[in-house]
């Protein structure tokens, strides 16, 4: 992209490029009852659906931060509720460790969301990707490494 | 396909009718992911769903000899099944199915944003035609049913079950902790809506599953330890008192714990005198002729009853349900007990005798002049034990008046809440549980007596509380999925499982604490001992692949490959256009 028309991009508002993990059987199902319900979010999030937000690999997350992605949403059944058992709670065991990390790499802790949304938790999954877009919003488009 | 086949991707863009195409410009959709890497076929459609489009996939693989398919349409929890079996008539495997959603993710949550909205359907359809270029042929796998169904817990709901199925010609292995068969409604002397006691019921299915030769019984026992999968389980059974030990190989289960009736210590004045008893205590005293109040053992005169205690409490966990069984069986109660009583009362929150004749039963209890008295809900009636009497006081919505009563025996119809050791069965049988504390079923509507786990089946009140008659239907319904399950000899199962690349394994064991289903075990054979799934007892959640610290584990059709392909795709598409990666 050239700078001039980088430039362009940004006069005209900037629109933070977001990606989603949804586990298939919790929060992918909300954001499907979200449409059905015909509840408004913001158009800024691509959902990825995973069968299970075990199956997350922090390196997902960190290929999408590098390639550009000015925020990421992992979104998945309530802890207790995984249709797995037990593999939300893995997830949430990395993000843990992910979330201290990527401060320290310097990159703006508001640009990642682990959230809990239940199949018929729609608003809760609208809602989730609002906040992280304002979030976003308020950090501005992430810095490359190479800038 | 070989691995080395070209992919030639389809893609189609569906309106569905208005409801995508009166947001997303579907005809731009199309048209730029005709220029998507491998594409060679690019359409836009009214209904994909409906006949016309199912056949426009058939002739376009056939015109182009398309060896994958993307559908953007609607949710793929919904079409999946649908655009699979497609694929798969007009002759690819199924797993070279990839679906974009544009409707449940785009156009109805961006109604107003037509130009946002069709910008993220043009990234969804460039992340699916990426995934779709590197989706891989999975075999169809099936496995042998074991001809045997383990039955855990032998009330009503269990032995209805092992009758059906014993009767369809299948070994059963009915298994209880109580040193007798019938569960709770062996004790009970009141039944609803026929006029029967709980032992007149029982005692024929008690009799013929006694006789029947295909049904193993075992009282006293527990099940102690089980593991496998779907067709193929080991149970080991053991007798409480003994310690004895028996193996048998299960094809299905069907978990029919029940429920435990709850002691309301604490709601009105229970355990405070000895006659306030529960439902479920009045229930179990001898059949005869007067009622005897457990006190004095003289002669009962005035009765009364409170409803819903422990059930329909709002913000109580384990408590919000509605017990289901108490209205009915309080109505058929009282109505018995009035022909040898003076007074009969009931006290309520509200009333649902909303079973096949259930409403036949509180007709009649109100014909005999059973006394029914509503409370309001935030006020519940109060109950003191004055000079050894046992004193009701309480508001009538109706009368609007303060009334006291002092019957001589109190009767609280409690809660149906899950037995003690719930969470042990849950934990043996990989089942999860709902907020009411009972297993959940698969789904709620569409398949309430299956579980998420598979072979393993719920019936009764061990899938949410319920009344004898419901707990039959559900345990007819269960012994029909065993049965089917069984006759048909062998099961298949998901090819998207995971699978240990041996020779990146380090042996960490990492992979083996992360599974929730214990498939992935040492390889022994190997030096050193490497991982290795069964697959058959593998679910596919891909925590495994997400958690090896060596890349070892590939998660079959959502690979690290697929995934950061369509990760790509969204954020740096100028490179993946031109096949490269990004550096």
């Amino acid at each position: 992209m050239s700078t001039e028309a980088q430039t362009q991009t940004t006069e005209k508002e900037w629109e933070p490029k977001i990606l989603a993990f949804c586990c298939n059987w919790c929060s992918y199902a909300g954001a499907d009852l979200a449409g059905t319900s015909r509840i408004q979010y913001p158009p800024n999030a691509r959902i990825i659906r995973v069968n299970c937000t075990g199956r997350i690999d922090i390196e997902f997350i960190l290929a999408a931060l590098d390639l550009g992605a000015d925020g990421v949403l992992v979104s998945g059944c309530h802890p207790g509720d995984c249709h797995y058992t037990s593999g939300n709670l893995k997830m949430r065991a990395r993000w843990a460790l992910f979330e201290k990390a990527i401060e320290q790499a310097g990159i703006d802790p508001r640009r990642i969301r682990l959230q809990w949304a239940s199949a018929s938790e729609a608003q809760i999954f609208a809602d989730g990707v609002r906040t992280l877009v304002e979030q976003v919003k308020e950090a501005g488009p992430i810095r490359r490494s190479w800038e | 396909m070989s691995d080395a086949e070209e992919p030639r991707i389809g893609v189609f863009i569906c309106h569905c009718g208005h409801n995508i195409a009166g947001t997303v410009d579907v005809k731009k959709v199309a048209k730029v992911a005709a220029e998507f890497p491998h594409v060679v076929f690019s359409t836009d459609e009214m209904f994909m769903c409906a006949d016309s489009g199912q056949q426009l996939i058939k002739d376009k693989v056939k015109e182009y000899n398309l060896n994958r398919v993307v559908v953007a349409s609607c949710s793929p929890r919904m079409h999946e099944p649908t655009f699979r079996k497609v694929v798969e008539e007009a002759g690819l495997n199924r797993y070279l199915y990839e679906q974009a959603n544009l409707r449940e993710h785009v156009s109805w949550c961006h109604m107003r944003e037509p130009g946002a909205a069709t910008e993220k359907a043009i990234d969804l359809v460039r992340m699916s035609v990426a995934r779709a270029a590197r989706l891989e042929a999975l075999p169809l796998k099936t496995v042998k049913v074991e001809p045997r169904t383990l039955i855990v817990g032998a009330g009503i709901a269990g032995l209805r079950a092992a009758l059906d199925i014993a009767n369809r010609g299948f070994e059963v292995v009915l298994v209880d902790k109580d040193s007798e068969l019938g569960g709770h409604v062996r004790h009970w002397t009141h039944m609803f809506p026929d006029d029967k006691s709980g032992p007149e019921v029982l005692n024929p299915m008690i009799e013929k599953a006694r006789k029947h030769k295909r049904i193993t019984i075992l009282t006293g026992s527990k099940v102690r330890e089980f593991d496998g999968y779907i067709g193929n389980f080991k149970a080991t059974i053991e007798n409480i008192k003994t310690g004895d030990q028996k193996e048998f190989d299960i094809g299905a289960v069907i978990v029919t714990t029940g429920f435990t009736p709850f002691k309301p210590y604490g709601y009105f004045g229970y355990g405070e005198h000895p006659d306030i008893v529960t439902l479920a205590e009045l229930q179990m005293m001898p059949p005869r002729k007067d009622l005897l109040k457990p006190s004095d053992k003289t002669k009962a005169k005035k009765i009364a009853f409170i409803g819903c205690v422990g059930s329909r409490e709002y913000g109580k966990k384990g408590h919000e349900h509605c017990s289901r069984y108490c209205c009915s069986a309080v109505a058929k109660a009282a109505s018995d007990l009035r022909d040898k009583m003076d007074e009969v009362l009931i006290l309520y929150k509200s009333i649902r005798t909303y079973g096949k004749g259930h409403e036949d039963i509180h007709r009649l209890a109100r014909s005999k002049f059973v006394i029914f008295s509503r409370y309001p809900i935030e006020k519940e009636p109060t109950v003191e034990i004055i000079d050894g009497k046992i004193t009701i006081k309480w508001e009538d919505v109706f009368a609007d008046e303060e009334l006291i009563f002092q019957p001589d025996i109190l009767v609280l119809a409690t809660a149906m809440i899950p037995p003690e050791d719930i969470e042990e069965t849950a934990k043996l049988f990989s089942l999860t549980r709902s907020a009411d504390g009972f297993f959940n079923p698969e789904h709620i509507k569409l398949a309430p007596v299956t579980t998420h786990t598979a072979g393993i089946m719920i019936a009764g009140t061990a899938q949410a509380a319920k009344n004898a008659s419901e707990s039959v239907i559900d345990a007819s319904g269960a012994a029909a999925k065993a049965v089917a399950l069984m006759a048909r000899g062998e099961v298949e199962i998901e090819s998207t499982v995971s699978h240990v690349l041996s020779d990146l394994c380090s042996s960490c064991h990492t992979c083996i604490t992360a599974c929730p289903y214990g498939a992935i075990s040492m390889d022994e054979s190997h030096d050193p001992p490497v991982a290795l799934v069964t697959e058959a007892k593998c679910h596919g959640c891909g925590t495994c692949a997400a958690a090896c610290p060596s890349n070892a584990i590939v998660m079959m059709h959502s690979t690290d490959d697929q995934i950061i392909s369509m990760i790509q795709a969204y954020l740096s598409p100028m490179t993946e256009s031109e096949g490269g990666s990004v550096q």
